[in-house]
C-alpha cells in the first residue's frame, strides 16, 4: 500500500497532495430495558485525498474503493481547479515526518470474544435494572474501535498510526407518574480491555442519579453563586471558551479577530487553559494530527490573559503562527479542520471545602447533559445540582440550565479547586457535520459568581 | 457467491441493504469559494435471523464480503430472539425523489448558484460573512431479503445551507436557513430572500420589559416544542415506557388546533421514498388530529414487540440497525392568516430561533433555552429585534392552549414542516 500511495503522490499536479486510508474495526453490544439492541461488529475501510492549488483551493476526494488512487488525486484536482480563492492560501511549514507507530494494549479487546463483552454489558444493564422499582428502562453499552490510521503527503510525510478505544455506558430512566428523569455516565480508554471491568459502581451510579432526580424540585430561576463540579467545569471550558480558541473561527474574521486579541483579559489572574494531544492514552490524545503536524501542550490562557489558539496549517500560515497540532477529522469521510484534543482548566489551590463555605444560597452544579454555545452565547444543562445554603451542601434540584455571556462568566470564576482530574467519558465533540471526535476534558472544581440559571 | 444466496443457507432469514452514495459538494467559507469535494462511497449492511436469533453486521469493504458474513452470523449466536420476520414483497406508491436536473447538476452550476446566494446577500450587507454549503448526491438504496422482496429507490437529494454572521461591536447575529429537495426547485432562491428579510428586520435592535406575554413561534422555532413530541411518538420510546403518551391513545392531549402528521409519501422532500428502509410501504401516519393522539410510528421491531403493525418509519444509516424515525414531520397549517396573527397582538415576540433545542431532559416535554433570535411585536408590528431573553416550559401544557397557527407553513431542516404557532401567554426571561 505504501507504494502505491507514494506513486499516487508523485502523480499529483497540485502544489501539496495528501492521502489518508483508514481501516477502522469495531464492536458494540447495546442492552436496553430487558433487552439486547445490538451485538455485532463492523468493518469500515476508505480513504481521502486532498488537493492544494494555492492560487484556487482545495479539492477533495473521498472513496472505499482503495484500487485505484491514481483516479482519485485527479478527481481532487479537478475539484480544486473550480475555486477562486482572492489570495493565494499557504500551509504553515510542518517537518515532514516518517514514522510507523503501533500500540500495545494490556489485554487486546480484540481477543475478548462477543460472547464475553456481551456478559459484561448485560451484567451492567442488570446493575441498572435492579437498582430500584422505579427504573423503567436502561441503556448498558460496550464498544470498541482498533483503527489503522496512514497518512502520506507530497512532502514527504509517512504515518501510520494504531488508534484502539474501548468505551462502557450506562444511562438510567426513572419514573414516578408523569415524572421522568434520566442520568447517564460513561467511561472510556485507549489502553486495554481491562479498563472496562468492574465498573458495576458506574452503572449503579447512573441509575441511582436518575431515581434521586424524581424527588428534585426545579430550581428556581435566578442569579446564584454556581460551584460546578470536574465534568460540568470541563465541559464548559471545552464548549465556551475552546471552540472560540479555533482559529478557524477567527482567521478570515476581523471583528472575532478583536474578540480573540491575543493578550486580552480573559478572567481573573488564576486561570488556566490549555489544549494538549501529546498525553499519553487521553481520550483526545492525537500524537500526530491528520495533517502530520505533532502534538504538543498549547497553552490558551495564562494568569487569566489569552496568550494562544489552536490551529491548522492553513489557519497558521494565514495568522503567521505556528501549526499547533490541532487539524483533526472524525473520520476517512472529511478533511481535517481545527479541532481540540484535550482541553483543561490548570489545576489551582482552592479546596472544595473552602470553596463552598461562604457561599449563603448558591448552586453545586455536576455534570453535563448537553450544550450549545452561539460565539460568546451559551446554554448548558447541568445533569444533577444541589443548592449550596449556609456554606453546605443541601436538597438536589433539577432542570438547572446555565446561560450567559463567556467574557463574563470567565471573568466571574473567583475560585479555582485543587482537585484537577480529567475526565476519560466515551462521549465526542460536534462540529460542522463532524461528528463525534474523541476529546479529552478535565478540570478542577471551579466557583463561578453570578450565574443566571434559567427555569420557569 | 451473492451475499444474499450465500446467506440463506445458514440462516432461515437474511436480509441485505446495499448503498451507494455519490455526493458532489461546494462549499462557500467567509464569502469565498474554498472547498470542493466529490465522495464516492458504499456499503453492505446485512441481517439475518439464525435459530430465531437476530444479528446484524456491516462494512464497507468489499473485499471482505467473508467476513461480513461471519460477523452477521456471530451477531445471531448471541442475538436476542427476533419477533418479526422479513417482510415479503408489497405495492407501494410511487414517490418521487429522483430527478436528473439534480442528479446531474455540475460543479459550475452549483458555484454559480452559491454566487447567486451572495449576490442577494452581500448588497444588502456588505459587512456580512456568508459560509454557503451547497451539496449534491445520487443516492441507491437496494433491499433484499430472503423472502424474494427486492426493493430499490434512487434519490436525488439537493441541500443548500446558507449561515450568514454579523458581528458588529458586541452584538453578534448570526443567521441560518436551507433548503432541502429532491427534485429541481424553480424557486431555490426563496429561503435566501427570506434570510435577507430576516437579516434587514433585525438591524433595528430593541428592549422589552421581560414577564408574561403572548409568543408566537415561528416555524424554525416550532422544533422547540415539536422535537419532544417528536420524540414521544416515537413508538420506541412507547414500548420503552419512556413516552408521556403512553397508553393514551385516542385521549385529547392538545388544542384543538394541533395536528401532527408523519408522511414519507410526499414528492421531492428529502425523507421521502416509495419505501422505508425495511422496504415496507412508507404512508401518512395521523399522529395527533384536533389534539386528539391517534397513534405513533414503528418499525417492523417495535412494531412486533408493541402488537401493532409496521408504520413503514424504519430509518437506518449504514452501520446501525433500522430504528423507527420520522419521515417527513408536519404540523399541519390553521386558519388563521399570519399578518392577522401578529395584528392580534398588543405586546409580545416572535421567536426565530433558539440556542440549545433538544438539550435537557427532552423527553419530558420540558425546555428551557435562550433566545438566538426573537423579534419584539408591538401593537401587531414587528418592531425590532430583542436580545438576552429566554423561554422555558412544558410543551405537553403549552400545547394545551394555542392562540392561533397559521395558514402559512414553511420547510425548515429538510424534513421539519411547520406554521406560525401562537401561545397566548408564556414567561418571558432576561435582564429588567
Amino acid at each position: 500500500m505504501r507504494d502505491r500511495i507514494q506513486e499516487a503522490l508523485k502523480h499529483s499536479k497540485a502544489d501539496y497532495t495528501e492521502i489518508r486510508i483508514e481501516d477502522k474495526e469495531t464492536t458494540r453490544v447495546v442492552f436496553r430495558g430487558k433487552e439486547l439492541e445490538a451485538a455485532n461488529a463492523n468493518i469500515d475501510k476508505g480513504g481521502i485525498v486532498r488537493c492544494l492549488i494555492k492560487d484556487k483551493g482545495w479539492g477533495v476526494a473521498t472513496f472505499n474503493d482503495l484500487d485505484d488512487l491514481l483516479t482519485k488525486v485527479d478527481q481532487a484536482y479537478q475539484c480544486a481547479q473550480v475555486g477562486s480563492v482572492p489570495e493565494p492560501i499557504e500551509l504553515a511549514s510542518v517537518e515532514p515526518v516518517e514514522q510507523v507507530m503501533t500500540v500495545e494494549m494490556k489485554r487486546d479487546f480484540r481477543d475478548v470474544s462477543l460472547a464475553e463483552k456481551k456478559a459484561l454489558a448485560e451484567r451492567y444493564n442488570q446493575v441498572i435494572r435492579g437498582h430500584d422499582g422505579r427504573i423503567i428502562d436502561s441503556q448498558a453499552a460496550y464498544m470498541d474501535s482498533f483503527t489503522h490510521l496512514t497518512l502520506a503527503n507530497s512532502e514527504g510525510t509517512y504515518i501510520e498510526q494504531e488508534k484502539p478505544s474501548v468505551v462502557v455506558a450506562s444511562f438510567a430512566v426513572a419514573r414516578d407518574g408523569d415524572n421522568v428523569q434520566s442520568a447517564h455516565e460513561s467511561l472510556s480508554s485507549t489502553q486495554g480491555y481491562e479498563y472496562v471491568l468492574d465498573k458495576d459502581e458506574l452503572a449503579r451510579k447512573s441509575a441511582q442519579k436518575a431515581v434521586e432526580l424524581l424527588d428534585a424540585k426545579p430550581v428556581k430561576a435566578g442569579q446564584y453563586t454556581v460551584v460546578a463540579d470536574q465534568m460540568l467545569a470541563g465541559v464548559f471550558i471545552h464548549e465556551a471558551f475552546g471552540h472560540l480558541s479555533e482559529a478557524d473561527f477567527v482567521y478570515e474574521n476581523p471583528k472575532a479577530r478583536e474578540m480573540m486579541t491575543m493578550g486580552r483579559r480573559f478572567g481573573k489572574g488564576l486561570l488556566n487553559v490549555y489544549d494538549d494531544g501529546s498525553i499519553p492514552n487521553l481520550r483526545g490524545t492525537t500524537l500526530y494530527d491528520d495533517e502530520g503536524t505533532p502534538a504538543r501542550r498549547n497553552w490558551l490562557i495564562q494568569d487569566g490573559v489569552l496568550v494562544g489558539r489552536l490551529h491548522s496549517r492553513q489557519t497558521a500560515a494565514k495568522m503567521g503562527e505556528d501549526a499547533s497540532g490541532n487539524a483533526r477529522a472524525i473520520n476517512y469521510r472529511f478533511a481535517p479542520i481545527v479541532r481540540m484534543t484535550n482541553t483543561a482548566i490548570d489545576n489551582g489551590t482552592t479546596s472544595f471545602e473552602e470553596m463552598i463555605k461562604d457561599i449563603q444560597l448558591g448552586i453545586y452544579a455536576c455534570d453535563a447533559y448537553g450544550g450549545q454555545t452561539q460565539l460568546e452565547n451559551f446554554s448548558f444543562s447541568s445533569g444533577y445540582a444541589y443548592m449550596i445554603r449556609d456554606g453546605k451542601i443541601a436538597e438536589m434540584v433539577k432542570d438547572v440550565i446555565l446561560a450567559g455571556n463567556l467574557f463574563t462568566t470567565l471573568e466571574n470564576i473567583d475560585a479555582i479547586g485543587n482537585d484537577f482530574k480529567w475526565l476519560n467519558t466515551g462521549g465526542g465533540c460536534g462540529k460542522g457535520s463532524q461528528f463525534p471526535l474523541p476529546v479529552g476534558m478535565g478540570s478542577p472544581h471551579i466557583r463561578i459568581q453570578n450565574v443566571v440559571i434559567g427555569g420557569e | 457467491m451473492d451475499i444474499l444466496t450465500q446467506l440463506k443457507k445458514q440462516a432461515e432469514q437474511v436480509e441485505v441493504l446495499d448503498l451507494r452514495n455519490e455526493k458532489t459538494s461546494v462549499e462557500y467559507e467567509a464569502n469565498q469559494l474554498k472547498t470542493c469535494t466529490v465522495a464516492e462511497t458504499r456499503g453492505t449492511a446485512v441481517r439475518v435471523i439464525r435459530k430465531g436469533r437476530l444479528g446484524f453486521a456491516a462494512s464497507t469493504d468489499s473485499q471482505a464480503l467473508d467476513k461480513l458474513s461471519a460477523n452477521a452470523l456471530e451477531s445471531a449466536a448471541y442475538g436476542d430472539e427476533a419477533p418479526f420476520s422479513f417482510p415479503a414483497q408489497q405495492p407501494a406508491q410511487s414517490v418521487q425523489t429522483y430527478d436528473p436536473a439534480v442528479a446531474e447538476l455540475p460543479i459550475p452550476r452549483l458555484v454559480e448558484i452559491g454566487r447567486e446566494i451572495l449576490d442577494l446577500i452581500l448588497p444588502v450587507e456588505a459587512q456580512a460573512r456568508v459560509n454557503i454549503s451547497l451539496e449534491r448526491s445520487l443516492v441507491s438504496a437496494d433491499i433484499r431479503n430472503h423472502t424474494g422482496l427486492e426493493v430499490s429507490f434512487q434519490t436525488s437529494p439537493l441541500s443548500i445551507g446558507v449561515e450568514i454572521d454579523l458581528i458588529q461591536g458586541d452584538d453578534v447575529l448570526i443567521l441560518y436557513d436551507q433548503l432541502g429537495t429532491t427534485v429541481w426547485d424553480k424557486d431555490y432562491k426563496d429561503f435566501a430572500r427570506r434570510l435577507v428579510e430576516k437579516l434587514k428586520m433585525a438591524r433595528t435592535v430593541t428592549t422589552i420589559q421581560p414577564g408574561r406575554m403572548p409568543v408566537l413561534f415561528a416555524p424554525n422555532g416550532v422544533l422547540a416544542l415539536a422535537l419532544p413530541l417528536s420524540v414521544g411518538l416515537n413508538g420506541k420510546e412507547v414500548y420503552k415506557g419512556t413516552s408521556p403518551m403512553i397508553g393514551k391513545a385516542g385521549e385529547k392531549l392538545f388544542d384543538d388546533k394541533v395536528t401532527i402528521v408523519d408522511d414519507g409519501t410526499l414528492d421531492g422532500k428529502f425523507a421521502s421514498a416509495s419505501y422505508d428502509d425495511e422496504g415496507m410501504p412508507h404512508r401518512r401516519n395521523a399522529l395527533v388530529e384536533g389534539g386528539v393522539l391517534k397513534g405513533f410510528i414503528y418499525d417492523l421491531k417495535t412494531a412486533a414487540q408493541s402488537g401493532t403493525a409496521s408504520t413503514g418509519n424504519a430509518s437506518r444509516g449504514l452501520f446501525n440497525p433500522p430504528e423507527p424515525s420520522f419521515t417527513n414531520f408536519l404540523i399541519q397549517p390553521g386558519q388563521t392568516a399570519l399578518k392577522d396573527i401578529l395584528k392580534g397582538i398588543d405586546h409580545g415576540i416572535v421567536v426565530e430561533d433558539l440556542l440549545g433545542i433538544g438539550q435537557g431532559n427532552i423527553i419530558s416535554g420540558a425546555f428551557s433555552n435562550p433566545l438566538a433570535l426573537a423579534f419584539k411585536v408591538e401593537k401587531g408590528e414587528i418592531v425590532g429585534r430583542v436580545k438576552d431573553l429566554s423561554i422555558a416550559g412544558n410543551v405537553y401544557e403549552l400545547l394545551k392552549d394555542v392562540g392561533a397557527v397559521s395558514r402559512e407553513t414553511q420547510w425548515v431542516y429538510n424534513t421539519f414542516n411547520a406554521p406560525y404557532v401562537l401561545i397566548p401567554e408564556m414567561n418571558v426571561a432576561g435582564k429588567s
